[in-house]
């Protein structure tokens, strides 16, 4: 499937804290490896109990939109084909404590509510490099 | 000793639409600290310390040799790269004089978009890749401070109970308090509901008139210690009580689950009022920082102006227009009406009003209150008194 926002549409540029989140293909968190506790976005220093060591924690990307906003003016230039479209905060059903930015696809924008259930699919892309990733998206599952 | 410090000056440059200024940063910059310190009845020579925020580009060296300033004893900026810590700008300015390592400290923000670009544009570069933590957001096209706010403000009205028009009453009344104040770029151009409602959208739930313009210009005011204020040609203004900061928890991101949503100004709220020895409703007047109407609805309650759900009522029927309102607020006309100086413009109508000499004078108003940036943190929050 294409991106929500195009194939155009920047990309992250990979690192060890978001390798796995964009290419793997599930939704995986950083936890620490000591206490349990993830951080999203990642970090360097455990806010549970300081640890340095962190290990993936994955999630079954069944989640719920928290909250949800119509962007019409697309303040990059390149965002103008594909405006309006809906961001979204998703908290997931087996990671309590974390909210994710995404985009939704299938449904409207006008037609995303707060309260829906939602699931992660992923969009094939490439890096110029040629590594392949897999961008995490959300489909809407049910209605309030 | 805290709140011995009181404002003895303000100043601004004419303000301008976005890259309209005829001057360049640096020159807006020394034309409101020129302005400042001569209100003061002061030269530029008594000057020893400079304080701005926000990343100023502005460095002191430059201005003391520009302006002619005596020995510099006292530069700092706080932590952050928004309008958020303008309050926290006169924190660390009441800070050094009370200590004195300064006498008499400047503090001013300058801002010239037309000659450096605009802070509210989206900070990705172009299309390609993103490095670091801003790929978390850049990647699903989240990229504005509008856009961020108005996640928090769409999920807040949807948990409260409130609509559009608590958005709109706040556009109102910084339009409708520009129509009093000639310095405002908003003179002349009354809001509408109607217009309001028609104007386009920038991200749902914001509409046109819901954020900010950007500006060009600059304001400053002069601080010194109460015990010296006396000596001065102005009535002084006390810093009755500042404060700066964020409390616990800290998510590693503006929108984790512990703060969300909201603007981060509970413990900054705790800290203001009780330093101040005062209560949310002993405040005779207010100014609130508004990038966007949300966070201001947003900030209102953590301030502990009323419960969430009390907003549409607390901000309908004109209750923010005018000297007479049941809330005076942002009487300037604010970053919606007057302009956008990252909200420093908030601080000179804050000290006016204690001096009594606002375009929108609140009868009698003592206790003046800024709330500096609602939706970034560390927050800072100021209050002025007699």
């Amino acid at each position: 499937m294409s991106r929500v926002l195009g194939d155009d549409w920047l990309l992250p540029v990979l690192d060890e804290g978001n390798r796995e989140f964009f290419t793997s293909g599930r939704i995986v968190l950083q936890a620490c490896a000591s206490c349990g506790v993830v951080a999203h976005p990642p970090d360097e220093v455990c806010g549970g109990c300081r640890g340095r060591a962190f290990e993936p924690r994955e999630s079954a990307g069944r989640g719920r939109v928290e909250s949800v906003v119509v962007v019409h003016h697309p303040v990059h230039p390149a965002l103008a084909g594909a405006v309006p479209y809906a961001i979204v905060l998703v908290s997931l059903d087996d990671v309590p404590g974390v909210h994710l930015v995404g985009n939704v696809r299938g449904t409207a924008p006008d037609e995303v509510e707060i309260g829906q259930a939602v699931r992660a699919v992923f969009s094939k892309a490439a890096l110029p490099d040629g590594e392949r990733l897999r961008v995490p998206e959300w489909e809407i599952v049910a209605a309030v | 000793m805290q709140g011995s410090a009181a404002v003895v000056g303000v100043g601004e440059s004419e303000y301008y639409v976005r890259g309209r200024s005829p001057d360049s940063e640096f020159q807006l910059a020394c034309t409101a600290i020129e302005r400042a310190v001569a209100d003061a009845g002061l030269r530029t020579s008594d000057i020893d310390g400079v304080v701005s925020y926000m990343d100023s580009r502005n460095d002191p060296m430059r201005l003391a040799r520009a302006l002619g300033l005596g020995d510099l004893r006292y530069t700092a900026q706080p932590f952050g790269g928004g309008g958020n810590n303008a309050a926290a700008a006169i924190q660390l300015a009441d800070a050094a004089v009370s200590a004195g390592y300064a006498k008499h400290v400047v503090v001013f923000r300058a801002l010239a978009q037309g000659q450096f670009g605009r802070f509210g544009q989206a900070r990705a570069g172009g299309a390609g890749q993103v490095p670091g933590a801003f790929a978390w957001s850049a990647v699903y096209g989240l990229l504005s401070p509008a856009q961020e706010c108005a996640l928090h403000t769409a999920r807040f009205l949807h948990d409260h109970g409130l609509d559009q028009e608590a958005l709109c009453d706040v556009a109102l009344a910084c339009y409708a308090n520009a129509q009093r104040n000639p310095r405002a770029l908003r003179h002349g151009q009354p809001l509408t509901r109607e217009t309001y409602h028609a104007s386009r959208w920038i991200v749902e739930p914001f509409h046109l008139y819901d954020c900010c313009p950007e500006n060009d210009g600059a304001a400053a005011v002069v601080i010194t210690s109460g015990e010296r204020a006396r000596d001065l040609a102005r009535r002084p203004v006390g810093i009755l009580a500042a404060a700066q900061g964020k409390g616990p928890p800290f998510g590693s991101a503006a929108f984790q689950p512990d703060s969300f949503p909201g603007v981060f100004y509970k413990s900054v709220a705790r800290d203001l009022w009780e330093r101040a020895g005062v209560a949310p409703g002993d405040v005779d007047v207010a100014q609130f920082y508004e990038n966007f109407t949300g966070p201001v609805l947003m900030a209102i309650a953590e301030l502990g102006f009323c419960e969430p759900g009390e907003l549409g009522d607390f901000v309908a029927d004109g209750a923010l227009e005018g000297p007479d309102a049941r809330f005076p607020f942002n009487t300037s006309g604010g970053n919606l009406g007057e302009a956008y100086i990252h909200g420093f413009e908030l601080m000179n109508e804050a000290v006016r009003q204690v001096r009594g000499e606002s375009t929108c004078q609140v009868e009698g108003a003592e206790l003046s209150l800024v709330v500096a940036g609602p939706g970034y943190a560390p927050g800072s929050a100021v209050v002025f008194a007699p």
